[in-house]
């Protein structure tokens, strides 16, 4: 998994494909078939790595809406669940709770890429403590049963998803052990997240670097003031040291507990990238950056919402900080 | 580690095409190896100390063949690439050893000799993987700090040697080098970046005196050098007369990636020391995050630059994006030292032991990684200009 098998001639083309297709898709529309047209199933099944950082930076570039992440999370675990009654959904862990799905109790919450009603089955882990052992199930309910304690988020960001929150369904449809397919699916949906995220900080910098060339103050590009440049630069470095233990996270896939490490590692990082960057593509914007009339707030609220999903930074950097102050050895991740 | 060193079982050819095999080969060597403890844990009260016994790290390194991949056979190694040793610098790190001083200075100074001077690399470079001596870089000067094309040490023809005469300043390892790679101009004093020449001048050459200096910690990590009409034979040129910036140049690939890399293997072993220091006593609030933000970066810059060595190791050339580690490497050697003087609260300050004197020295020095081999500001800029391509910098 270490090697990339796709040239670099047909990743351009691909980036390309992938580029367009999200510009075409209207709000809330559905990328599966545009996918099956440009056979993407056969380049994810080539090279992974690649193919889920392309298509998820690309979503995050475009600050598409769509129900990619479910994909991911589904392709772990349908493995475990029964043959679907068409179209699954996720229920993510509410932003409190990290990347743990919530205790089995009376209430339910999580949120939803997308209403209840545009899919027609949603999966709900729960984790379950007995015994001092710590297991995950996966209940799959009918998307109707879920329609009434759905809300459309009105937080920071506009990005079309559900909150869901309230008594927790009485009969569940089917109710299955996770195994490890849980948390299997949590850590490739981190580093699909890492890579929304960075492509997110990507499109703001180049946009910051773009407004800061064609800012004029002073008699000249704004981008000529070292304290603009630096500020921009130091944006570039947090971007690209975030992409690279994105890229270390991929080549640990094969060991389990080593993959979850580290694609927690990737998002944490991925995380603080964007409270970087986006701070100072706004202080480079002036008035600009915090006004509806430029573009820029929406990459800010967008990567601030993908950050908080399967957990947030502080989330994730108290928990690893522990575990490697209490107990854990220190990974290197990143291998030569 | 005298005679009793088995050479490793595969042979040196299929370590030296396999960097896979060296590894493993190395990895068993280090885990069982008991005269190692030696150096596991040491602390140092000098400079001079350290390096003299790091110099003993590296001949046993060196007789059991280890620190010669990634050399070539001309140069008195075994061959094999940059890979192989980050690989060296990587298990030594792991299996709680010192990467020997004398590496540091060789990372950055032989990779330019095998290049642009071949026959003194066959002549000297055996000598300094032997472990038998060391070199120091002589670039800065009093007036020439960031803005390296200021230089005014001069080189001037005279028939078959150079004179020298001028002075170096803020030396790494200066005090105990045997030989310094100096940059030095050979062009007139407007020549800026186009008059200088590259010249390995041996350090008791006469003419040639040599002052350590100390850092804040007390300890001589640093000298200043002067050149009274030296006499350097001509032979002791690295490259073309005239061509000294392109050596400095290529050298420079080669401090920012493989001096990053090498830093991030170190920062590792520190991270655990520091976690087993302190693991035992209460910690506050936020220091979890705090750990796990440090730890995140010295992951990001190994991450990057063992992408950046890999390029190295491929042949391709390094440019101004080198800087990105550069900046990843400050950025992570700041933050795991100010970690230390925070979880280690009253005693950073006030004990006497041993373990709290290394990380007083060493926080000393990681303040360094925002000032040397190009400031934090100047890699910014080079990014601004090369990278993000930016309209050049004005003064307000
Ligand atoms: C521990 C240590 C080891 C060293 N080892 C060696 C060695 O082995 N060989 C060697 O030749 N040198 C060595 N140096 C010297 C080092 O390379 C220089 O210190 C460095 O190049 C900076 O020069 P300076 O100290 O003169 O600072 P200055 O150039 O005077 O800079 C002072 C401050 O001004 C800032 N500044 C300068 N120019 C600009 C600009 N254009 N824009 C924005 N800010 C600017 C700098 O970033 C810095 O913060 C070492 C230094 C240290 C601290």
């Amino acid at each position: 998994m270490t090697t990339t098998s796709l040239d670099a001639a047909t990743l351009d083309l691909l980036t390309g494909s992938v580029r367009e297709l999200f510009a075409a898709l209207p709000a809330g529309g559905d990328l599966g078939p545009a996918l099956d047209e440009l056979g993407w199933a056969e380049v994810a099944a080539e090279d992974p790595a690649t193919a889920t950082t392309l298509l998820f930076t690309e979503q995050g570039r475009s600050l598409a809406c769509t129900r990619a992440l479910d994909a991911v999370l589904l392709a772990e675990l349908d493995p475990v669940l029964p043959p679907a009654r068409g179209t699954r959904a996720v229920l993510l862990p509410t932003p409190a709770d990290g990347d743990e799905p919530s205790r089995h109790g009376s209430t339910l919450t999580g949120v939803l890429l997308a209403p209840p009603g545009t899919v027609d089955e949603i999966v709900v882990a729960t984790t379950h403590l007995a015994d001092g052992e710590r297991s995950v199930q996966l209940d799959v309910h009918p998307a109707p049963v879920l329609a009434p304690l759905a809300h459309p988020v009105q937080g920071f960001d506009t990005a079309g998803w559900v909150t869901v929150s309230g008594a927790r369904p009485s009969s569940p449809h089917e109710r299955i052990p996770a195994g490890t397919a849980w948390t299997a699916a949590a850590a490739a949906a981190q580093r699909a997240l890492a890579a929304e995220i960075l492509g997110t900080c990507d499109a703001a910098l180049r946009i910051a670097v773009r407004h800061a060339s064609d800012r004029r103050q002073f008699g000249r590009p704004i981008a000529e003031f070292q304290a603009v440049r630096h500020r921009l630069a130091e944006g570039l470095v947090a971007l690209e040291g975030a992409r690279g233990v994105l890229r270390s996270a991929w080549e640990v896939t094969d060991d389990p507990g080593g993959a979850m490490w580290a694609a927690a590692l990737a998002k944490l990082q991925a995380g603080r990238a964007q409270a970087r960057i986006m701070r100072d593509v706004v202080q480079v914007h002036g008035a600009m950056g915090v006004s509806r009339e430029g573009s820029v707030h929406r990459y800010v609220s967008r990567a601030a919402a993908l950050d908080v999903l399967l957990g947030g930074r502080r989330l994730l950097a108290e928990s690893m900080g522990t575990a490697m102050l209490l107990t854990a050895g220190i990974d290197p991740v990143a291998r030569l | 580690m005298t005679g009793t060193v088995a050479p490793p079982a595969p042979g040196p050819t299929t370590l030296a095409s396999d960097p896979e095999a060296y590894r493993a080969a190395l990895r068993a060597y280090l885990g069982s190896e008991a005269s190692l403890d030696r150096w596991r844990n040491r602390h140092h009260r000098t400079t001079e100390e350290r390096i003299t016994e790091h110099a003993v790290l590296m001949s046993g390194l060196h007789r059991g063949r280890w620190n010669r991949y990634g050399w070539p056979a001309d140069a008195g190694g075994l061959g094999g690439d940059e890979r192989h040793r980050a690989i060296l610098y990587d298990e030594l790190s792991a299996a709680g050893l010192p990467v020997p001083e004398p590496h540091l200075m060789l990372e950055t100074l032989g990779p330019p000799l095998v290049r642009f001077a071949p026959e003194l690399a066959a002549e000297l470079l055996p000598r300094y993987l032997r472990g038998e001596e060391w070199w120091g870089q002589g670039f800065s000067e009093p007036e020439a700090g960031s803005d390296l094309a200021a230089l005014r040490c001069r080189a001037r023809r005279d028939g078959e040697d150079y004179v020298v005469s001028g002075q170096k300043l803020w030396t790494s390892h200066g005090a105990t080098a045997t030989r310094l790679m100096c940059l030095v101009r050979t062009g007139t004093a407007e020549s800026r970046h186009r008059g200088l020449t590259m010249l390995l001048i041996d350090a008791d050459t006469p003419g040639v005196s040599v002052r350590p200096i100390a850092l804040a910690s007390g300890h001589n990590e640093l000298a200043e050098v002067f050149f009274d009409d030296a006499r350097v034979p001509a032979r002791r040129a690295v490259g073309e007369e005239g061509g000294g910036w392109t050596v400095a140049m290529y050298l420079l690939q080669f401090e920012r990636a493989m001096y990053a890399w090498l830093s991030s293997t170190i920062a590792l072993r520190r991270l655990r020391e520091l976690r087993e220091q302190v693991g035992a006593r209460s910690t506050h609030d936020g220091d979890a995050v705090r750990f796990a933000e440090v730890y995140a970066d010295i992951v990001a810059l190994r991450a990057r630059s063992a992408e950046t060595v890999r390029r190295l190791a491929s042949g391709a050339t390094v440019g101004p994006e080198a800087s990105i580690d550069k900046v990843l490497l400050a950025t992570a050697e700041t933050g795991l030292h100010d970690l230390a003087r925070e979880l280690l609260g009253g005693d950073f300050v006030l004990s006497a032991e041993t373990h709290a004197a290394q990380w007083r020295a060493d926080w000393w020095y990681s303040r360094a990684s925002t000032i040397m081999g190009g400031s934090a500001e100047v890699q910014r800029t080079i990014l601004a200009d090369h990278v993000l391509s930016l309209p050049k910098e004005t003064s307000a």
